[in-house]
């Protein structure tokens, strides 16, 4: 069953050249994670706000289990549309305990039933022997559980994280992603979350959503995100691909470090663009090579190495942490991926 | 999130309402017979121009001078007992200027105050002092209880103000006095800019002081003009132009407020190492000790002297207990309560402006909060004309009751309010108020649940400045009040007028220590120009 | 060379103490006086045989029950308050039920008040310390008719047409000086004396917004014309007189040395005198072709639309009674308007001296004129 549909949403800010959020469209399932990813100012969080209703869309419909919150002649504000949020700097009320913080959504229930409801969301996240406390006594990553509980406790038809992790130590951050999303797993809790950080995404996310300057590019699963790339944005966003220039031949596309045999649906001479990531290359050292190592950085299982082709383009090779190599080595690069490559023709997918 | 329709209309009403006495003081200048121009520009304009501008230029000089010198010497040296200054420093805030030129007056005033005297009976022939009186008189006065304004705002500079950029300095061969003057100064100038801001605004709406020690700037003549003729006009015109001028220091000051704000202190932050007075101790020390005594130690000893005297003699209780029909408790009870009422009532109007501007920021929402921010540019007598002829002809109902009074105070002190709400809210995320949006409150739930127990302190902060500011309010409550309505600060006024210090003294002590409580609970908060 | 205490101003304190001792006598007297009832009983026969309606315009005789007059009663007092404190009471040891509220301010700015406030009147009672205010706001129709009583017995140039205000004590401008500083063959003689050279920056005034100072100048203008009246205030200010917000700075400042001359309503020379000053008196003006001595009157009327016209009444009868004419006399050396009252012991009685004779109502409509000359000359 639907939970979510956003439909053509757009959102331009006062003073502001163009919009935030430009014609959107998504639907989301009942119990799916949805995590929005794109980097600062895609419109991921203009799009989270415009769902929680703390923004007024400029047109378009978003309709939360089959009702329409939001459309050229409906608005409902925030407090009634049953969806519950986290956000980036946890909010919590610095005037409320943990558990007057986790109650305050439970308000106009019997007093023994608000006590058992916090008391079972504070259980979950693991917080019940702190109920007492405020929020200034309390870790970064405990308010981020409490965050949660206290969004959780009424059941909100649809929970909204906002970079719920992002003000957490980078340790502390896998720990604690994966203690929420088995939370939320278990509470069949249906979610559209929002972050910058393409591993946390692809972590969250049961589908992802690639948002780039107000525009949705793609709409996926993690693998087909990362693996089938709509866009040579999302490609390069999600996998840290390099480009490298080709022209379509007969037998394939050749490249400045090769010819590569697959066969794309191009008319021969068409310039194209093929992307690459650090583990589809390969190189050996060649006095006469075709390239020339520029930096290599220490990544504990491997070393990347960083390429300058002769006509000064630059790739990026993964090999085993043993081949050390010093920078200005001339090597011979060639491409050693096994799997159909993605090949882009002037930013469009072949 | 969207900005509320509700709280737009009444932040407008509010702003309306502040606005409403500017605009009519202009009009009423405007309106008035070209004669009244001529015989002005012709004879006084140019005088009080120029005696208004000097008073302005050597008093912020001054404070500017003192403020920064005691703020370096009590943050930034081996200074003994700076503790208790940077706190004795403060305080002349809480003594209306009008009360220290009383005091100094007594003492120093030529051939006749305790001072010459003494020296006469000494030495059996006058010997020339200082006199308190005429320009430098009052240059002198205002100074004193000015430059707290200055000094609090660099000190805090002072104190929040990286070291290492004046060990950079150092490093990169500069001495310790080049530093200061290179270096640390240039950095606090923004604040300092503010602060001298401040006190010129508050010397051009002062009224009590230059009366007091006879130097006639654009509010004394407009008081005069007030209580002398039987038409308007002329007080309107000069009203007008002191509004006019008022105005372009407020816009510079809005200008620089935002910089006059303390920065953060980081976390990197460490104090400044503290620069040793060596063979300067003891004349640095004197001359702190010289400031705090002419500002505070003095009048306050006096003070106390003569209303232990005053309390000694059942006499001078009798007359100090009763005026009219009305006795002491009852200026008090006044003083307390249309202060308390002004400072409730700026706090609640401010909330609107302050949500609006803060929340939503928007030109709309930006010029309605300078709007507001007028009080300051409106001195006392000039908001008590134009609330005279305002509430006689449209609310005649309220006029000649103690409400009239209350709303000059608010008027005239909205600012402060306003932009302590301001602070207040900048300082709390807007996420807190969408969590309780997200979790089912409505705008006005949020409101009170959530938005006003956090900004709590920092609206208390407000008011306690507006309680402050008001309780020594001067010449709109001599103007405005009904009969019968007397305050502390104008039985102060009165009797120390007539001549009576013995009877005056009680109720300026009352005074001063009811204005010295919110201003610890402020300076506690360091939150008195945020 | 003068011989003063270290600390004169504690003086002038301990003065005040006495002189409150002299209020709190009065004041103990007059309750003593209505505790016993002879007091009520002796004003209501009063009342039976001087309630006189002259002009014919009715007179709201006032309650004959000092008890029954109660209620707020606003005075509005050009007189400072400490000169018209025990006046108010003894009145409230009268009329013990009424309240009375008191605000003090300059005659000017009280008049203003009483103008703005003609559609929505705030006051019940309007004291002033001179006659032109009073008769310009009776002009403006301001006040309620009435003719208190024994204003039979007062001389009828100090009774406002139509009865709109009455007139309560007589007062002179006088110059004063400080008997240690100047000798008696030196002394000036004429207010035009003070335009000496010899005097620069050792005269002491009262200022524009003084009341006295201002009916002074609109008698001068009266008496000798604009352009002389404009002549003498340049030659003051270009002689250096010193010009205060009001006389009592005036008096303490010549009774403390600061001045050898102040020019002033004689009582405040009295009172310096009082404090124990060295100081003496001058009666300016008194030869052949000279214009005499300014006198003035302090007066009262009752506001038009007063929300409290018995107590207005009653307050008004006493003011003129043989009770608080004294009060005037006794605490302010002033010379009461009601026949056989006495001065106060040693004040220099008004017979014999030449006086200068001013029109009230022609004044009163030159007033303008007199503050036009004041902002002229830039007087302080």
């Amino acid at each position: 069953m639907t939970t979510l549909e956003v439909r053509n949403l757009i959102k331009k800010f006062h003073g502001s050249e163009r919009s935030a959020v430009n014609d959107i469209s998504f639907e989301l399932s009942e119990d799916e994670i949805l995590a929005l990813v794109g980097p600062s100012g895609c419109g991921k969080t203009t799009t989270l706000r415009l769902i929680a209703g703390l923004e007024r869309p400029d047109s378009g419909l978003i309709r939360l289990n089959d009702r329409v919150v939001a459309s050229d002649s409906v608005f409902v504000p925030p407090e009634r549309r049953g969806v519950g949020m986290v956000f980036q700097d946890h909010a919590l009320f610095p005037h409320l305990t943990v558990f007057e913080n986790v109650a305050f959504g439970l308000r106009g229930k019997k007093p023994d039933e608000i006590r058992t409801t916090v008391g079972e969301m504070l259980h979950l996240v693991g917080l019940l022997p702190l109920s007492k406390r405020y929020p200034h006594a309390l870790s970064g990553g405990e308010r981020q559980r409490v965050a949660l509980a206290r969004a959780l406790a009424p059941r909100p038809i649809l929970l909204l994280m906002d970079e719920p992790f992002s003000s957490l130590d980078a340790d502390l951050r896998t720990e604690v992603r994966e203690h929420v999303r088995g939370i939320l797993k278990s509470m069949r809790a249906t979610v559209v979350f929002v972050t910058h950080d393409q591993d946390e995404a692809l972590f969250m996310g049961d589908r992802l959503a690639v948002l780039n300057r107000g525009e949705l590019e793609q709409i996926g699963t993690p693998e087909e995100i990362f693996h089938e790339s709509n866009t040579r944005f999302v490609a390069e966003f999600m996998g840290d691909s390099d480009f490298l220039r080709g022209r379509v031949v007969a037998g394939g596309i050749q490249t400045e470090i090769g010819l590569l045999n697959q066969i794309v649906d191009l008319p021969v001479s068409t310039p194209v663009e093929i992307a690459l990531r650090a583990d589809d290359i390969d190189f050996e050292v060649d006095g006469s090579g075709n390239s020339l190592i520029v930096g290599r950085f220490f990544r504990g299982a491997f070393n990347l190495y960083r390429l300058r082709l002769n006509s000064g383009q630059i790739l990026h090779a993964f090999t085993d942490h043993t081949k050390i190599l010093p920078v200005g080595t001339r090597v011979q690069a060639r491409v050693s991926a096994e799997h159909p490559l993605t090949v882009f023709s002037e930013y469009h997918t072949v | 999130m969207s900005i509320s329709p509700r709280l737009a209309v009444a932040a407008g009403l509010v702003a309306l309402f502040v606005a409403i006495p500017l605009v009519y003081i202009f009009i009423r200048a405007m309106g008035a017979e070209p004669e009244a121009w001529q015989r002005l520009l012709q004879t006084r304009l140019w005088k009080l121009l120029s005696n208004t501008l000097l008073l302005v230029v050597a008093v912020t000089s001054g404070a500017l001078l003192t403020g920064v010198s005691m703020a370096w010497l009590t943050e930034r040296t081996d200074l003994p007992g700076k503790k208790i200054f940077r706190w004795m420093l403060a305080m002349p805030l809480a003594v209306p200027a009008y009360i220290g030129g009383i005091v100094h007056l007594a003492l120093l005033r030529p051939r006749g105050g305790v001072i010459p005297q003494f020296l006469e009976s000494v030495f059996g022939q006058p010997v020339p002092t200082p006199s308190p009186l005429g320009f430098w008189g009052a240059a002198f006065i205002l100074t004193l209880f000015m430059y707290p304004y200055v000094y609090l705002l660099s000190g805090a500079a002072f104190r929040t103000l990286h070291a290492s950029l004046e060990e950079a300095a150092r490093v990169f061969g500069r001495t310790p006095m080049q530093t200061l003057f290179h270096v640390t100064l240039p950095a606090l100038r923004p604040g300092l800019t503010a602060g001298a801001l401040l006190v010129a605004l508050d010397i051009l709406a002062e009224y009590g002081t230059v009366a007091l020690l006879r130097y006639e700037t654009f509010s004394s003549a407009i008081f005069v003009q007030l209580s002398g003729r039987y038409d308007r006009s002329a007080a309107s015109v000069l009203s007008g132009i002191l509004v006019a001028l008022a105005i372009v220091i407020l816009w510079g000051e809005l200008r620089l407020q935002g910089q006059a704000r303390f920065t953060q202190m980081e976390s990197a932050w460490r104090p400044a190492p503290l620069v040793t007075l060596d063979r300067w101790r003891v004349p640095a020390f004197l001359l702190v000790l010289g400031v705090v005594s002419a500002s505070l130690l003095v009048p306050f000893t006096v003070l106390l002297i003569w209303s232990i005297e005053a309390f000694l003699d059942p006499q001078a209780m009798t007359v100090l207990f009763r005026t009219g029909s009305q006795g002491f408790g009852s200026y008090v009870w006044n003083s307390l309560w249309s202060t308390s009422a002004a400072a409730v009532i700026a706090v609640a109007l401010s909330l609107p402006v302050a949500l609006l501007a803060v929340r939503y920021p928007s030109r709309f929402s930006r010029f309605i909060s300078r709007l507001c921010q007028v009080g300051y540019a409106i001195p006392g007598v000039v908001i008590a004309l134009s609330l005279v002829l305002l509430v006689n002809r449209f609310l005649p109902f309220l006029y000649a009751t103690p409400f009239v009074v209350v709303i000059a105070y608010v008027l005239r002190h909205m600012p402060q309010a306003v932009r302590a709400s301001e602070s207040a809210l900048n300082q709390l995320s807007p996420s807190l108020e969408e969590a309780s949006r997200t979790l089912g409150r409505t705008s006005l739930q949020t409101l009170i649940q959530v938005t006003l127990p956090l900004i709590l302190p920092g609206l208390l902060a407000g008011g306690s400045l507006v309680f402050l500011t008001s309780l020594k309010e001067l010449p709109a409550t001599l103007l405005l009040r009904p009969a019968g309505f007397d305050t502390l600060a104008v039985r102060v006024w009165v009797w120390a007028g007539e001549g009576f210090y013995l009877q005056a003294a009680p109720a300026a002590l009352l005074l001063v220590l009811a204005s010295a409580l919110p201003l610890s609970f402020l300076l506690r908060r360091e939150q008195i120009f945020k | 060379m003068m011989r003063v205490t270290k600390f004169t101003y504690f003086k002038e304190i301990r003065f005040m103490f006495r002189k409150t001792k002299v209020f709190l006598f009065v004041t103990l007297l007059a309750l003593v006086v209505a505790a016993c009832g002879g007091a009520p009983t002796a004003v209501g026969e009063e009342k039976a045989t001087e309630v006189v309606t002259s002009s014919g315009v009715s007179t709201e005789a006032p309650s004959e029950e000092p008890m029954s007059v109660s209620g707020d009663l606003v005075i509005y007092t050009g007189r400072s308050e400490p000169l018209i404190q025990p006046v108010i009471d003894a009145f409230k040891a009268q009329y013990p039920n009424v309240n009375v509220l008191l605000k003090a301010g300059s005659n000017s700015e009280l008049a203003n008040a009483l103008i703005e406030e003609k559609s929505n009147p705030q006051a019940d009672v309007f004291i002033t310390t001179e006659l032109f205010t009073i008769q310009s706001l009776a002009q403006e129709e301001v006040f309620e008719p009435y003719v208190p009583k024994g204003a039979d017995q007062i001389p009828p140039e100090f009774l406002g047409a139509d009865n709109m205000w009455t007139g309560l004590t007589r007062r002179v401008r006088v110059i004063m000086y400080n008997r240690d500083l100047v000798s008696e063959d030196e002394l000036p003689a004429s207010l035009f004396d003070l335009t000496d050279p010899k005097w620069r920056g050792q005269i002491a005034a009262a200022g524009s917004t003084n009341g006295s100072m201002q009916a002074q100048i609109a008698a001068m203008r009266q008496l000798i014309g604009e352009e002389a009246t404009q002549e003498w205030l340049y030659s003051l200010i270009a002689n250096e007189v010193t010009f205060f917000g009001g006389h009592t700075d005036v008096r303490k400042a010549v009774g403390a040395g600061e001045f050898k001359l102040g020019l002033v309503n004689h009582y405040y020379f009295y009172l310096q005198q009082a404090e124990g000053s060295n100081v003496g008196i001058i009666f300016p003006d008194q030869g052949e072709g000279q214009i005499g001595l300014i006198t003035n009157a302090t007066s009262a009327a009752i506001v038009k639309g007063g929300k409290n016209l018995p107590a207005a009444q009653a307050f008004l009868d006493f003011l003129i009674s043989v009770e608080g004419q004294k009060l005037f006399a006794e605490q302010n050396y002033e010379y009461p308007l009601l026949p056989g009252v006495p001065l106060r012991e040693g004040v220099q009685p008004l017979d014999g001296f030449r006086l200068a004779d001013v029109d009230v109502v022609k004044a009163s409509l030159d007033f303008d004129a007199t503050f036009d000359l004041m902002e002229r000359v830039g007087l302080p």
